[in-house]
């Protein structure tokens, strides 16, 4: 019988670490075959740079990925408070090119991500509130 | 858009740089003949070869300075047709189109590359029609992404629902989904429509 490995990852833990070693970690974990489900959602720049590295890292064995996620639809104060995030995060990034210290981290947004490989989950189905996944061992 | 009198003399007079219209989409949504359609209306000449199999346009495509007039209003355009963006490429895909396994391995290495060189040109881009097939399910991670990062770059955008000659086209899917985005059904391959992508394009489209 062949086997599915499921890793249910913190945001805590993806928000300690910069943009780019978030992908990468996701993405070693994702070519090795588990699924990641995450309690937080990537933001749009960082999806497309996970495309953009899965892209870079398809091979024979690896074909691609497969995700969804589902953003918690917020009300003004959720926006507001996203919002001072991204404007302190810009700042920090703005004073870490001046002072050549590049190793910013950016937080999540709220919600839920599923990761899988391509080759494993085969069909994706997304309503606006929930998705429901099809895989294949 | 309101367009400023010096905005209108440069236009008029031809004097304004071209708009970077990006065609962008996942794949086989009908981008290419899409851009064929529009570069035929308006230049007489197509931009690129169309095909079943996915992942026929593995390079950005331009036409460029391609005038497109609709009510007065004159504007030049660079047309890009972009690779169609996916989260995956499997060569195996191919081999069910009668593609030899060194031909497929190929192809799915330079489609890999091709989703790159679409992201990368998001950054070169002044305005975006998003291309959906109105038979296939619009709520995709690929155009969450997608129309996400239009909205942080505030590039503007319009959604094109392609393939309304099809019996089962659901417009009204996407209309709901993506409400917020000025959007156009039209038939790429017939011309249904196509005198109000026009029309969108003249409003909405800016450098």
């Amino acid at each position: 019988m062949k086997k599915l490995k499921l890793d249910f990852v913190s945001s805590t833990v993806l928000s300690e670490k910069d943009p780019d070693k978030r992908i990468n970690f996701i993405l070693s974990k994702v070519k090795d075959g588990s699924i990641l489900v995450i309690d937080g959602v990537l933001k749009p720049e960082e999806e497309m740079n996970l495309i953009r590295e899965t892209m870079r890292r398809v091979d024979d064995g690896f074909p691609g990925i497969e995700v969804c996620s589902l953003k918690k639809t917020g009300k003004f104060l959720d926006k507001f408070i996203e919002g001072i995030k991204d404007q302190t995060e810009n700042i920090q990034r703005m004073l870490g090119t001046l002072t050549g210290n590049q190793s910013i981290t950016t937080h999540m947004r709220t919600g839920i991500t599923f990761i899988g490989p391509a080759k494993v989950i085969k069909k994706i189905k997304k309503n606006p509130d929930s998705f429901s996944v099809l895989a294949e061992v | 858009m309101k367009l400023g009198f010096l905005d209108w003399v440069l236009e008029t007079f031809g004097l304004k740089k071209p708009i970077r219209l990006g065609i962008y989409g996942s794949v086989n949504v009908g981008k290419t003949t899409l851009a064929n359609k529009i570069a035929l209306d308006w230049t007489g000449e197509e931009i690129g070869k169309v095909s079943s199999v996915p992942h026929e346009t593995r390079y950005v495509q331009k036409k460029e300075k391609i005038k497109i007039k609709h009510k007065g209003r004159n504007i030049t355009i660079n047309l890009l047709d972009m690779p169609g963006l996916a989260t995956k490429v499997d060569y195996r895909d191919f081999l069910k189109y009668g593609i030899k396994r060194k031909e497929a391995k190929e192809r799915a290495k330079e489609a890999t590359q091709g989703v790159i060189e679409a992201i990368k040109w998001l950054n070169n881009v002044d305005t975006v029609l998003a291309v959906m097939d109105a038979t296939k399910d619009p709520l995709t991670q690929v155009n969450a992404t997608l129309l996400g990062n239009l909205e942080a770059k505030k590039i503007p955008v319009i959604i094109v629902i392609n393939k309304m000659d099809l019996k089962n086209a659901k417009p009204e899917n996407i209309k709901e989904v993506f409400s917020q985005y000025p959007t156009v059904e039209i038939s790429a391959l017939t011309g249904y429509n196509m005198d109000k992508l026009y029309e969108a394009i003249s409003k909405y489209a800016r450098r």
